[in-house]
């Protein structure tokens, strides 16, 4: 039964891309195709919710793939919801037959890759999955766009080469290797082979999940995506990546210390450089891929916990943190694609009715969209983790565990303070970065006529953000305490506190009913104190000059604080050029502000890349003589030399 | 009788919350007598509180109803914030209520909504104060959560209910000298999620000094009444909890005598009176600092807590 | 510090008793007494001041307020940063055409029950500058105006007792 769902599931994507391509004067062609998708993404939900509840059954999945299934089917489901009613709106952009292809693809090959059963189907299906993603990326063809599809498809091909060489090192090199067959030939590699392969598939799958110094394409390519795509591109693929790397976790008989202390750096590092990013950056969507690198970061620090505290002797002390730090694994990664899909949904809405991504020209959408400004409030807060969505949560028991790991022994205590210090900052800028994000595009007036006057919401358009909203009030409510509780001595009910260790008790219910409770008392307490004197709307106090909405504090002006503490790091320039008009009177000038930021990693690590690339080929120029004979030297002197190691 | 834990939750909800205005009339007595100057009465802050709720309110014309949702959440989060912390006495909330990170997580969800209030004014006033302030939340935030997770190692309690109850077991002068860097560190900390000098000005007309005052300038009436309340809430909150650690001494229990809860009562005010003496002396004596060298006080705070981490953890060994 | 901390303590309490006047020639106004009784008999007061367009001599004396000898702080009045706070709307000089619209939308913004005490006789009647052509009239012609400081400039003396009688005067009737 649920391997029939699983083959309706593939069966209707395939039939929705063909479906696309019949010509129809109305919606009807696009409406199917989506529908179909839609069921897809149902039948997949319902095969992965099967085989979790009732992992006995015939053809159950094993619990990771179907948690990760069911994270492929929810997405598809809420993605295709949402195109029915976006895509339309740029019809004479996108090619809409082909792009419902690429996404019917993209879909067939990420499910594809995570019930995958041996390295050549995960390899081919990864494959497939990406080539499909570079086609949502350039789908809009712009200059940005190919460019940004170009250093993606560069990036996720040494991604590739990674992986698979990284896979085929533990197969012993044997394509046709089944799971087990590769967890046993990789028992018999030595540490340092071993450890190669663990390196290369880091870099595979990090590339692919965003991880530093990977990471240069995410922040463009995501983007560039039609929304429901970039919904799937940072809430599902980058999952996906989770899961290849957790599957390649598996096959390793110990993973040592310092290769646990990669993880975890590469996972801070990712997580700061993602915060810091979307806390200065203006693009609505680009400010949401910069958080999806922080999140993967966040995720990837917790797993190197995980295998670290595994790499090291065990104590009640460190499986209560490595416990911690696995729920938080497994809880980020549903909040995640949760709140950043709707997120998507919510930044491609914007997008496409007020024609502009730019946080700078935004503003006052909260008092035309009331009902969507209150989805993306909680949205927002959900990314920033703060009480009482989901996210919090997770992070809760991250920090706890943490906090727990003070007691270690001295080398690791401080390793876990450190690495409290830099999630605290992390947290606080990704605050700042949401904070930003809602009140700049929702808060205040209008910086832009398109802004002022937005049009009227479909319901296809609200209901996928709202979907992802009230899901996260249900993670936090029933995610939270469930998982929390697997593997306590005894079975608890859900409305009872989750303790990680003696002393550090957590409780969601709680939490949340304190915070509906004070809520409600204070809305009884303005009723009974308040005389009924009214409220009168008037304007802004202005101190006597009429404001206007250019003097609003835009995004930009907003992060110049965190841009101007953090200079160092995301070089940021300012400058400001006077010119005088009249020679006599420098006050008649013309002045102009420019400022940037920029890449760390682009001028610390690319660039220097590039340029020894660029100084060694051309000192390879100088043998390119143009001279017959010389080349016939080479051909020999190759020759010999081929001789001679192959003797 | 013994004292139950409702009893005690009530007394002393009720104790935080009546005291808060008398914690800010006291900090506003203290620093008028440095000035040599009468000053109002302590009880002022009850009648202006009184006074706003008999206003009328205006609005600014360009806001959503995201300004009108600000003081509510602002004011349930600082209740919330309030109750759990422990003032008066401890034992009477599940541990799980006076988490650690919820705390500080609820501390910063006000502040959020609070920035967001400001943002939604329109006014340049209001948006400069909201992204100071979200820039204050953002590096204030590591050096809380090490601060808090310093005491909590020390407690062996991610609870603030554990960490009060340890304190006030351990011999004080010992626990003092470990805690010492934490607690500096607390200190800088609560100043700066108070809005208090040296990170603002709590009574200035200037908008260069401003980061609180800015984001409430467009309030009025009833609105201002919570938004003011839920400040001095909030400080009133953050004394009693670093009262509490530093001074562990005269704090009910649930299951003892009735007759403790109003030993707690009377100490949690002396404490409260101690600790506006301190934040009116702190104001009177230091200098505001320019908010683009905050990034050097947050700094500081976080070196002072990561090395009270360390020697915390150094203690141990 | 501690020589300023000695300097405190040795100077002691500075503030000076202020005595009321009369109020015999204006009647209060129904509106003034109404705002005063509906705020608890003035007991929290806030100010708003505009000055719109003095020579800034009423400012300088308006300042003086808050020092240690008038210090209006102990009769429960401050100065506050938005009219959305105030209860009180304080006014000096004439107001030009170019403060009207400045002056307008702070009255507008304050939210009732609110008073408007016109300081200083260029807001009352205009002073010097009434009829000037920058000048659009004194307050009353703007904002309706429940009470007046004369003077030019009043001390902060005659302010503050012209303030405390005011609402004492408001009280009793």
């Amino acid at each position: 039964m649920i391997a029939s769902l699983v083959t309706i599931s593939f069966a209707f994507l395939a039939a929705g891309a063909l479906l696309a391509f019949v010509p129809s004067r109305t919606d009807a062609t696009h409406r199917v195709t989506y529908g179909a998708f839609a069921f897809a993404g149902v039948a997949a939900l319902f095969a992965a919710a099967w085989s979790l509840a009732a992992p006995q059954t015939l053809g159950a999945l094993p619990m990771t793939p179907a948690f990760f299934f069911g994270i492929i089917g929810a997405g598809t489901l809420l993605a295709s919801i949402y195109a029915v009613g976006y895509l339309p709106l740029y019809r004479d952009t996108y090619a809409l037959p082909w792009l419902a292809a690429a996404f019917a693809v993209f879909i067939i090959g990420m499910e594809a890759v995570v019930l995958a059963p041996s390295v050549l189907l995960f390899l081919v299906s990864w494959e497939v999955m990406s080539v499909a993603a570079y086609f949502l990326v350039i789908a809009d063809s712009s200059e940005s766009s190919l460019h940004a599809g170009l250093v993606y498809l560069i990036m996720t091909q040494i991604g590739f080469a990674a992986i698979a060489s990284g896979l085929l090192l533990l197969a012993d090199g044997a394509p046709f290797a089944t799971w087990p067959m590769v967890a046993q030939t990789a028992s018999h590699l030595s540490p340092p082979e071993l450890a190669i392969a663990f390196v290369l598939l880091l870099i595979g799958f990090g590339s692919k999940a965003g991880l530093v110094p990977f990471h240069q394409w995410l922040p463009h390519a995501h983007p560039q995506a039609p929304s429901h795509a970039s919904a799937l591109l940072s809430g599902v693929m980058l999952k996906v990546a989770l899961f290849g790397f957790l599957v390649s976790l598996s096959f390793f008989p110990s993973i040592p210390l310092p290769l646990a202390a990669l993880v975890i750096a590469l996972g801070l590092l990712s997580a700061f450089f993602g915060a810091l990013h979307a806390a200065v950056e203006d693009d609505l969507k680009r400010l949401l891929a910069w958080s999806s690198i922080e999140n993967m970061g966040l995720i990837f620090s917790a797993l190197g916990v995980v295998l670290a505290v595994a790499a090291m002797p065990s104590s009640p002390l460190s499986a209560a943190v490595a416990a911690g730090a696995a729920v938080f694994v497994v809880l980020h990664t549903l909040n995640h694609f949760l709140f950043k899909s709707g997120l998507f949904f919510a930044a491609g809405t914007i997008a496409a009715k007020t024609h502009t991504r730019d946080l700078d020209a935004l503003g006052g959408l909260a008092a035309r969209w009331p009902f969507f400004s209150g989805v993306v409030l909680a949205l927002s807060l959900s990314a920033a983790a703060l009480p009482p969505l989901g996210t919090f949560f997770g992070e809760w028991v991250y920090l706890q565990s943490l906090a727990l790991g003070f007691a270690a022994p001295m080398p690791l205590a401080v390793v876990a303070l450190v690495m409290l210090g830099t999630i605290g900052l992390v947290g606080g800028l990704s605050i700042f970065a949401f904070s930003k994000l809602f009140s700049t595009a929702f808060l205040g007036r209008a910086r832009s006529a398109r802004a002022e006057n937005p049009g009227t919401l479909s319901p296809s358009l609200i209901i996928p953000p709202l979907v992802g909203a009230v899901a996260l009030m249900g993670s936090s409510l029933l995610a939270f305490p469930l998982l929390s509780s697997i593997g306590a001595a005894s079975a608890r009910s859900i409305f009872s506190d989750t303790t990680i260790a003696p002393g550090a008790a957590m409780n969601a219910w709680l939490v949340s009913g304190l915070l509906v409770a004070a809520l409600g008392i204070v809305f009884l307490g303005r009723r009974a104190l308040v005389s009924a004197r009214g409220v009168r709307v008037t304007g802004t106090w202005d101190c006597g000059a009429p404001l206007s909405p250019r003097m609003e504090q835009t995004a930009t002006g907003f992060a110049a604080p965190i841009r101007f503490f953090f200079r160092a790091i995301v070089l940021a320039r300012k400058e400001f050029i006077v010119e005088p008009v009249v020679a006599s009177n420098p006050w008649i000038a013309e002045r102009q502000l420019l400022w940037s930021v920029a890449s760390f990693w682009e001028r610390f690590f690319y660039q220097p890349i590039s340029a020894l690339v660029l100084r060694a080929a051309r000192t390879m120029r100088s043998l390119q003589s143009g001279v017959v004979q010389l080349y016939l030297l080479f051909m020999l002197v190759a020759l010999i030399l081929v001789l001679v190691i192959a003797l | 009788m013994n004292l139950s834990s409702l009893t005690m939750l009530l007394a002393e909800s009720a104790a935080v919350m009546l005291a808060a205005p008398l914690v800010v009339g006291t900090v506003h007595l203290v620093k008028a007598r440095f000035q040599n100057r009468r000053g109002a009465s302590i009880v002022q802050p009850y009648w202006a509180l009184a006074s706003l709720l008999r206003k009328e309110m205006t609005v600014p014309e360009h806001s959503s109803w995201v300004f009108r949702f600000v003081p509510y959440v602002v004011l349930a989060t600082t209740i919330v914030l309030a109750v759990v912390v422990p003032s008066a006495g401890i034992g009477a909330w599940p541990a799980a209520a006076s988490n650690i990170f919820l705390v500080a997580a609820l501390a910063t969800l006000g502040s959020v909504f609070l920035a967001l209030g400001g943002m939604d004014t329109g006014s340049t006033f209001g948006n400069m104060g909201a992204n100071r302030e979200m820039t204050l939340v953002a590096l204030a935030e590591p050096a809380l959560l090490i601060v808090l997770a310093t005491l909590a190692f020390f407690a062996g309690s991610a609870n603030l209910d554990g960490i009060v109850a340890f304190f006030a077991a351990a011999p004080w002068r010992a626990s003092m000298l470990m805690a010492l860097p934490t607690l500096l560190a607390l200190l800088l900390v609560v100043l700066a999620e108070n809005a208090r000098y040296p990170v603002d000005n709590p009574a200035t007309h200037l908008e260069l000094t401003m980061v609180h005052e800015a984001m409430v300038l467009e309030y009025s009436g009833p609105y201002l009444a919570a938004l003011e309340y839920a400040s001095a809430l909030r400080l009133t909150a953050f004394g009693s909890l670093f009262m509490n650690i530093v001074f562990p001494f005269g704090i009910a229990t649930v299951g003892t005598g009735v007759e403790m809860l109003a030993v707690g009562v009377l100490s949690l005010v002396l404490k409260l009176g101690f600790f506006a003496l301190l934040i009116g002396s702190l104001e009177s004596l230091l200098v505001k600092m320019r908010f683009y060298r905050m990034q050097e006080y947050f700094t500081l705070a976080f070196l002072i807590a990561f090395a009270g981490a360390v020697l915390a953890f150094a203690h141990t060994f | 510090m501690f020589s300023m901390i000695t300097k405190i303590l040795s100077t002691g309490s500075l503030p000076e008793p202020v005595s009321l006047h009369e109020r015999g020639e204006e009647p209060i106004g129904k509106s003034l007494q109404a705002a005063i009784k509906t705020l608890y008999g003035g007991r929290s007061l806030r100010i708003r001041h505009v000055d719109a367009g003095s020579t800034n001599a009423e400012e300088c004396e308006l300042t003086a307020l808050g020092n240690a000898y008038y210090d209006v702080e102990r009769f429960g009045i401050s100065f506050v940063a938005s009219p959305r706070h105030a209860d009180i709307l304080t006014v000096s000089g004439p107001v030009t055409r170019n403060m009207a619209h400045a002056l307008k939308t702070a009255y507008e913004l304050m939210p009732s029950p609110k008073v408007v005490v016109a300081i200083g006789d260029g807001a009352i009647t205009g002073g010097i500058w009434k009829d000037a052509y920058a000048v659009a009239g004194p307050v009353d012609a703007i904002i309706p105006v429940d009470a007046v400081i004369p003077g030019d400039p009043p001390s902060p003396g005659d302010i503050l007792s012209g303030l405390l009688s005011i609402i004492a005067a408001a009280r009793r009737a």
